[in-house]
């Protein structure tokens, strides 16, 4: 097929050139009237530009042109943006929020690619080719022909500290992450501990402090040498960053206090589980509670192996 | 325009291979493209259609092209590499600029030798990396072997890469991406439909006597 | 109970439709037609507009109806929808010196080359409520001027005969585009407008009025404000000359501001600037004192007050951004609230552990502390 075609519907363009889009093949549209995924061509070539940069420079965060996505931005905007520019007709999408399919956010993100990419979606975690999570890592270990998809509301780490992306940038550019420890330590001496519990900042392949996203550092370790590339998109703030696979990632810590994960004195209350992050239930309003498994398909799959 | 071809002065943009189309086979490329860059060394096959007589592109090198070019990117064409042609197919089929500036471009197309003559490729700064120059390197052969050893992020251990004589200047350039990173040159090396990458944070080591012993020269 | 957190899909649909069906409202009242909308709330629709950098007057009204008159939720769809849209061509800069004026007003003289014309506006109505417009009173047209007005003069180029007022040169650089590439601080100054006329127009305006407070303070006066139509020209390759495509209304305010000047330079008035879909009066005053307090740095003027830190006006002015993120709010949290539960859990139990230790161990550790508490009891 040598002839160039303009078939878009909305193609009026006066240019003759392939990439100039809107001159995209109509196989790439579907029922929505967008096209496949829902992203242009041309933004998807961007996104897709700065993702082999992030991966090329892992913890970097890579500026992208962001554009306005259909859903509010906070909720989940830069995941979709990457997902959308690397999602193909054959994939197999699972969406968690909080490590569940089938809360809201997850479950309007996931209708929304079944709708503009008409792609296969899963609630199992084995079965995905590309998950789009916010604030969880799978409790089953990834393989390495799957792709994660963080959805990230502040991907500076240092944000907090100093407001200004103008000096936060020289940080970078400098290595000088010496504040980051100082906020850590002024944590210690308050409180005997790190109170970061969640969003907790790692050192990627000994270079860059990376904000791993609002995950709670139970998660953290799953960073360390995944064999899964995992991709981080902050559509409000216009950054996408990657840690490819098999890359080293480490919390920052100090050696008289080391980095720890979370701890339960109980195991799942459904599943038994005592290796995977818990969420608190609320049984009545006399301070009764129990503890299930936060990743619902791996507390599901748990069971059915026992059935 | 420099370059020859016997029967390429009557090439036409249209003579080049499009892709089958714009939104899924561009898709099933840049996957490729990404897994190659996530995992420095792996080979991939890219699948798109021969080239016309007397192009000295590789099929693998034209497909990063149409996969990643567009209207907001200038490309910059070794002078070996530019046939007849080549510059109009380009613009007709992706609408990125030509640049003569090997320092503004975005992505160069380029064979092994160039990076021992052209020095002024885009390696970004250390606050913005990323503006950096992306190789697409025409080569002869990409093999798995141990003149090169590649390790760092998306390697597990290490891989091990063979690739001609002619491929030392290009390895030794990337091999000093290691001392200016982030800052650097991330790279996709083509042979035929092969592909592979090496990013600027891959670290690269000369195995044999005989690369490290060009390696020294260069 | 684990169950509570299921069934979000249907849950989901349920409160779309319940939506829908409250936009509508009560069946025995007709529906608000688009073209109702774009007629009689023209001052939303235009602000609409502006906000979400698209120029249409029929889908902003569509965005006002389906947002059932939210402004905020409306941009956001209509912004949305302009993200999606191809890019066929690049227009040329607008000539507003060649607007068909509506409406042109200067507080800088008394009389002006072209006079000051009134054109529609609110300003000296007595906000009185017109219990007409309750009855459906009809409203009777407007009279309208015999000859329609000539081209007047932008009236800050009057001053420029006289040097008075600083010229602004167009450095030929191109200019950098917000829609496509995101902006890297600190942003050069057409960056900033492309910025603040998408900015929200009530965040707009408290900062440009926090700085007539005295919180960056530039005396300012409205120099000319003016409000019509502009032609809208591309240049098409093969013609000679540019082509205007359409004809678009926006409103245009050069602010006057209180000189600046060097030993080498001699004292100037200097400006700032804003510029808007449609009728926006408001927004583009806004926007002139937030541009003109956001070039404190360039004109060697102390940066003090919030309207004058670039970063923080800037990254925060869209409301598209700032109504996403607060309301996201809305999102579960409870992996994270989680981790924080466990942590503080951790701590008071620690605390608590600290104060049953054997007094002994305290005196030794903090001998002030216990000898306080001691004395207290």
């Amino acid at each position: 097929m040598n002839d160039f075609t303009h078939s878009a519907p909305t193609s009026e363009d006066c240019s003759a050139s392939g990439n100039n889009d809107s001159g995209q093949n109509r196989s790439g549209y579907n029922n929505s009237g967008y096209n496949f995924a829902y992203l242009d061509e041309q933004t998807k070539r961007m996104i897709r530009r700065a993702l082999l940069k992030a991966v090329a420079i892992p913890g970097y965060q890579v500026p992208f042109g962001g554009r306005e996505m259909p859903m509010p931005y906070g909720w989940g905007t830069g995941g979709m943006q990457l997902t959308a520019s690397i999602l193909g007709a054959d994939d197999v999408l699972k969406v968690i929020d909080q490590g569940a399919d089938d809360t809201t956010n997850a479950v309007s993100i996931r209708s929304f690619f079944e709708r503009v990419a008409g792609v296969e979606t899963t609630t199992e975690t084995a079965r995905a080719s590309v998950i789009q999570t916010r604030h969880r890592i799978p409790e089953k270990t990834l393989s390495n022909d799957q792709i994660l998809v963080f959805q990230v509301p502040i991907p500076e780490p240092l944000r907090f500290i100093e407001p200004s992306e103008e000096e936060t940038r020289v940080m970078h550019a400098l290595e000088e992450y010496g504040v980051m420890h100082v906020k850590l330590y002024e944590d210690i001496a308050r409180h005997g501990h790190i109170a970061t519990t969640y969003a907790y900042p790692v050192k990627v392949d000994g270079r860059y402090v990376m904000d791993p996203s609002p995950i709670p550092k139970f998660d953290n370790p799953k960073l360390h040498m995944s064999e899964a590339l995992m991709l981080f998109g902050a559509g409000r703030e216009k950054r996408l960053y990657a840690i490819p696979p098999w890359t080293r990632v480490e919390s920052l810590d100090f050696e008289d206090h080391p980095f720890e994960i979370q701890a339960w004195d109980e195991p799942c209350a459904i599943c038994g589980a005592t290796d995977s992050y818990l969420d608190e239930v609320i049984t009545d309003d006399a301070g009764g509670r129990m503890f299930v498994c936060s990743d619902t398909d791996y507390c599901q799959s748990r069971r059915e192996e026992v059935a | 325009m420099t370059g020859t071809g016997t029967r390429a002065a009557n090439v036409r943009p249209r003579d080049w291979p499009m892709l089958d189309d714009g939104v899924h086979h561009s898709q099933q490329l840049f996957r490729q493209l990404l897994s190659a860059m996530s995992e420095p060394g792996t080979q991939q096959t890219l699948a798109v259609a021969e080239l016309p007589a007397g192009a000295q592109l590789s099929p693998a090198a034209w497909a990063a092209v149409l996969t990643l070019c567009d209207l907001d990117t200038r490309l910059w064409v070794e002078p070996r590499l530019a046939t007849p042609g080549l510059y109009e197919a380009v613009a007709f089929h992706t609408g990125a600029s030509i640049t003569e500036s090997p320092a503004d471009a975005d992505f160069a197309l380029v064979v092994p030798q160039t990076l021992s003559e052209v020095t002024s490729f885009a390696e970004g700064s250390d606050a913005w990396p990323d503006r950096s120059t992306t190789l697409i390197v025409v080569t002869d052969s990409l093999a798995e072997g141990n003149d090169w050893v590649l390790s760092g992020p998306g390697i597990a251990d290490c891989r091990g890469l063979t690739l001609s004589a002619e491929a030392v200047p290009l390895m030794a350039r990337l091999s000093a991406n290691l001392a200016t990173f982030p800052r650097g040159l991330d790279a996709f090396i083509t042979a035929g439909h092969q592909l592979l990458a090496v990013a600027r944070s891959t670290r690269v080591e000369a195995r044999t006597e005989h690369a490290a012993r060009i390696e020294e020269d260069v | 109970m684990y169950v509570a957190v299921k069934g979000g899909e249907k849950a989901i649909a349920n409160a779309h439709q319940w939506m829908a069906d409250r936009r509508r409202g009560d069946r025995e009242q007709p529906e608000l037609d688009v073209d109702q909308i774009q007629q009689q709330l023209g001052l939303a629709v235009d602000r609409v507009m502006a906000e979400a950098s698209l120029h249409d007057r029929e889908l902003a009204a569509l965005a006002l109806k389906q947002a059932s008159g939210d402004l905020v939720e409306a941009v956001f769809l209509l912004r949305a929808y302009r993200t999606t849209l191809p890019r066929l061509a690049e227009t040329c800069p607008l000539d507003t010196g060649a607007m068909h004026i509506e409406r042109r007003i200067s507080a800088t003289f008394k009389d002006v080359p072209g006079g000051q014309v009134l054109g529609p506006t609110y300003d000296y109505t007595h906000r009185l409520l017109d219990f007409m417009l309750l009855a459906e009173g009809e409203v009777p047209e407007a009279d309208r001027a015999e000859a329609s007005l000539e081209q007047c003069p932008q009236i800050l180029d009057c001053l420029n005969a006289e040097g008075l007022i600083e010229q602004e040169v167009d450095d030929g650089s191109e200019p950098y585009d917000i829609t496509r590439d995101p902006p890297d601080f600190p942003v050069d100054r057409a960056t900033r407008l492309q910025m603040l006329a998408r900015g929200d127009e009530g965040y707009l305006l408290a900062l440009g009025y926090s700085t007539q407070r005295g919180y960056g303070r530039n005396h300012p006066f409205a120099g000319e404000i003016r409000q019509g139509a502009v032609e809208v020209e591309i240049e098409v390759e093969g013609f000679d000359g540019p082509l205007c495509i359409g004809e678009i209304m926006v409103t245009e305010c050069q602010m006057i501001n209180q000189f600046a000047g060097s030993r080498e330079k001699a004292p100037q008035f200097t400006r700032g600037y804003g510029l808007a879909f449609g009728r926006n009066e408001r927004k583009t005053m806004a926007m002139a004192l937030v541009d003109r307090a956001l070039r404190a740095e360039e004109l060697g003027e102390p940066i003090q007050s919030p309207a004058q830190q670039a970063e923080f006006v800037l990254a925060h002015a869209d409301s598209v951004e700032a109504s996403g993120f607060v309301s996201h709010l809305k999102l579960p949290h409870y992996v994270d609230f989680q981790s924080e539960l466990e942590l503080l859990r951790r701590l008071r139990r620690e605390h608590a552990a600290r104060q049953t230790a054997p007094t002994t161990e305290q005196a030794a550790d903090h001998p002030e502390t216990a000898g306080t508490e001691e004395a207290a009891q």
